[in-house]
C-alpha cells in the first residue's frame, strides 16, 4: 500500500492508489518540463493514461500565487504555505484520484523544491517538513541536476533575469546576476542534502534534451515494469481519462471511483500491495555535506518532529 | 548574505515550538518586543468582537498606537479564499492550509512588525481559532499547532466562553442563514445547516475546552454583562501595558 511521509489528511485512503507517482525534479533550467512533456506522449503511445501536474497549476491557489507574486511582497512564510496550499489542492484532487484511477502520474517538482525553495528563505526545516509530512511518497523522484555553471547560460540566455528565480526577495540590495549566483547556488545545496535524505534518482541534466530523455525512458521503465503488468490496454481508456482530468470541472475527486473500474482494480491490486521501491542513489551523487540531513532509508522514513538535524539554537533577532 | 542560517521569524516567543523546547535553548519571553498584542477567541455568538471593539476604543483613547487585524482579511490571500469557499472547493486540508496562508500574511506583514514598532496589536480571532475549527473539521491536532508554529504569542488570549445554546440563538436571531463552511456543512453532519451548525460548534467549543489549559487562555464569563466582562478585560490589558515601557504615544 502506499504511504504518506507519516501523517494522513482527512479523507485520503491509501488503498488502491494504484497507478505510478513519478516525480521530476530539478532547479531552473534544467529542463524539467520537456522532459515531462516528452515522457507523457511517449508514455501515452505506449497506451498509459497520464497526468502531468505541477507548481500552482492548481484552480484553487494557482491564480492567486500568480497575482501575490505579481507584487513582489510575498513573505517567506506566506509563500511557503500559499505554495503548499496549491499542492495539497492537487494532491488531494487530481493527483490521488489519478493514481486511483491508474494513471501514471508525471509531476512537475514535488515537495522537495517546495521545501527547497523554503529553507534557502530560512524558515525552519522541521516545520516545512511537518507540513508536507502528509504528502505521499512517490514511486520514483529523478533528479535533473545540473550545476550553476551549466544553468546561467540556460535561464539567463534563455528567458533573463526572473525576480523569484534570482531570490531578490532574499538579497534586494546585490544586483539580479550576484542574487540569481548565490540564491542558486544554495539552492543547489538544499537539493544535494535532500538528495541523500530522499533517496533521488539522480540523472545528469548536462546532455541534450534527447540524451536525457533516453536515460529516463529507461528508468522510468523501471519503475512501470517493476508494477505494472506489461503492454495492459490502457489505449482505450486514455481518451476518457484525459477527458476526465482536463475538462471535468471543477473537482474529479467525486468522479474518481467510477473510472477506477473493475478491470483497473484487478489489473493493479496485487501491485499496489508491493513495498514502495526504494531508490539507490543512482549515479553515486554525493555532496559530502548532506549528512547532516540524511536520515538513511528516505523514502521509506517518515517526518517525525522533533528532527535530529533541526536547530536547537535559540531564536535570534534579524535585525 | 546569511541564507544558509535558519533565520528564525524574530525574537518573539512562539506560540508553538516545532521542536520542544531543550535546556539548551534559551527562553525568550513574549514580552521581548516592545508592542503588546492582545486577541480574542471563542465561538460565533459569543461577544468577542464587541468586547474587542470596546477595548480597542478604551486604548485609543488612552493614547496607545492600536492596531486591528481581523482573521480572514490578507489583501493577498482573500480572494483565493473566497474563491475556494465560493465554488465549495475547499477540503478540511486546504481550508486550514488557506488560512494559515492569511494569517501568515498578516504576521509577517503586519502583526510582527507592528509589534517591533510598539504598538498594541488587537486580532479578532488567532491560531487558536484554526486549531479549534481544523481538528473539528478532522485535521490532525498536532500538525495544525506545527502549521502555525510562526505565530507570535499574544500577551493576552482572552477566551469568551459562552453555553453553546446561548451562542446559538444569538447567531440565528441575528441571520438571514449561515453560510456553507460558517455551518460546517462541508462535513456532511446533518442536512439541516442549523443542526450542523449546532453539531460543528460543538466540537469547536470542545477545542476551545481543551485549548484554556494547554496555552493558558485568559477565561472571561461571555454570559455576565457586557460593561462587567469590558471591565475585566480592560483591568487584565492594562496590568500588561503597565510593564511595556516602550509604547509609542499617537502624536
Amino acid at each position: 500500500m502506499r504511504e504518506t511521509y507519516g501523517k494522513l489528511l482527512p479523507g485520503m485512503n491509501l488503498s488502491g492508489l494504484a497507478g505510478r507517482l513519478i516525480v521530476i525534479e530539478g532547479t531552473d533550467g534544467a529542463g524539467r518540463s520537456t522532459q515531462i512533456s516528452l515522457l507523457k506522449s511517449w508514455l501515452e503511445e505506449q497506451g498509459h493514461a497520464v497526468l502531468d501536474t505541477g507548481m500552482t497549476r492548481s484552480p484553487l491557489a494557482g491564480e492567486g500565487i500568480r497575482r501575490a507574486k505579481e507584487g513582489n511582497n510575498l513573505g517567506r512564510v506566506t509563500q511557503s504555505l500559499f505554495y503548499a496550499t496549491d499542492f495539497i489542492d492537487r494532491l488531494e484532487n487530481e493527483i490521488a484520484p489519478a493514481l486511483r484511477a491508474g494513471f501514471v502520474v508525471l509531476t512537475d517538482r514535488y515537495i522537495y523544491s517546495l521545501m527547497a525553495r523554503a529553507i534557502v528563505r530560512g524558515v525552519d526545516p522541521a516545520w516545512i517538513r511537518s507540513i508536507y509530512s502528509v504528502a505521499l511518497k512517490p514511486d520514483a523522484v529523478f533528479y535533473l541536476r545540473l550545476g550553476l555553471d551549466q544553468l546561467i547560460p540556460r535561464v539567463v540566455f534563455s528567458r533573463g533575469f526572473d525576480y523569484w528565480e534570482s531570490g531578490m526577495d532574499l538579497n534586494p540590495a546585490h544586483d539580479m546576476y550576484e542574487s540569481f549566483c548565490s540564491y542558486q547556488h544554495a539552492l543547489l545545496d538544499e537539493f544535494d542534502r535532500l538528495s541523500s535524505e530522499f533517496s533521488f534518482d539522480t540523472v545528469d541534466g548536462s546532455p541534450d534534451a534527447q540524451e536525457v530523455f533516453s536515460v529516463l525512458q529507461s528508468r522510468v521503465l523501471d519503475v512501470l515494469e517493476r508494477s505494472a503488468p506489461k503492454a495492459y490496454p490502457f489505449k482505450h481508456l486514455t481518451q476518457t481519462a484525459e477527458r476526465l482530468v482536463q475538462n471535468i470541472q471543477p473537482r474529479i475527486i467525486s468522479a474518481s471511483p467510477q473510472v477506477a473500474t473493475r478491470d483497473f482494480e484487478l489489473a493493479f491490486q496485487p501491485l499496489a500491495a508491493k513495498p514502495p521501491h526504494k531508490n539507490g542513489n543512482g549515479n553515486g551523487h554525493s555532496n559530502g555535506n548532506g549528512n547532516a540531513h540524511s536520515n538513511g532509508n528516505a523514502n521509506g522514513s517518515s517526518f517525525t518532529l522533533p528532527t535530529p538535524d533541526a536547530p536547537d539554537a535559540p531564536p535570534h533577532d534579524e535585525t | 548574505m546569511d541564507i544558509s542560517s535558519h533565520v528564525r521569524i524574530g525574537p518573539f516567543e512562539v506560540l508553538y515550538p516545532v521542536q520542544p523546547a531543550g535546556p539548551a535553548r534559551a527562553h525568550s519571553s513574549g514580552s521581548n518586543y516592545p508592542g503588546r498584542l492582545f486577541i480574542v477567541e471563542g465561538i460565533d455568538g459569543s461577544g468577542k468582537s464587541t468586547q474587542l471593539s470596546l477595548l480597542h476604543k478604551w486604548l485609543e483613547s488612552k493614547g496607545y498606537g492600536v492596531v486591528f487585524s481581523e482573521w480572514n482579511s490578507s489583501p493577498l490571500v482573500k480572494d483565493t479564499t473566497k474563491l475556494g469557499k465560493k465554488k465549495k472547493m475547499l477540503t478540511p486540508a486546504t481550508f486550514s492550509l488557506i488560512h494559515a496562508t492569511d494569517f501568515a500574511d498578516r504576521t509577517e506583514r503586519s502583526i510582527l512588525p507592528l509589534l517591533k514598532a510598539g504598538a498594541v496589536v488587537l486580532c479578532d480571532r488567532y491560531a487558536y481559532t484554526a486549531f479549534a475549527r481544523d481538528v473539528a473539521r478532522g485535521m490532525d491536532r498536532k500538525w495544525v499547532r506545527e502549521l502555525y508554529h510562526f505565530a507570535v504569542k499574544p500577551a493576552v488570549a482572552f477566551y469568551f466562553r459562552v453555553p453553546l445554546d446561548t451562542a446559538i440563538e444569538r447567531i440565528t436571531s441575528s441571520r438571514d442563514s449561515l453560510k456553507f463552511y460558517e455551518a460546517g456543512m462541508d462535513l456532511g453532519l446533518s442536512d439541516d445547516p442549523v443542526e450542523s451548525f449546532r453539531m460543528f460548534q460543538r466540537r469547536i467549543l470542545d477545542e476551545y475546552e481543551r485549548m484554556v489549559p494547554e496555552f493558558g487562555l485568559t477565561v472571561i464569563d461571555a454570559t455576565l454583562p457586557v460593561e462587567e466582562q469590558q471591565s475585566q478585560v480592560r483591568r487584565i490589558a492594562k496590568s500588561h501595558l503597565d510593564k511595556a515601557k516602550q509604547l509609542r504615544i499617537r502624536p
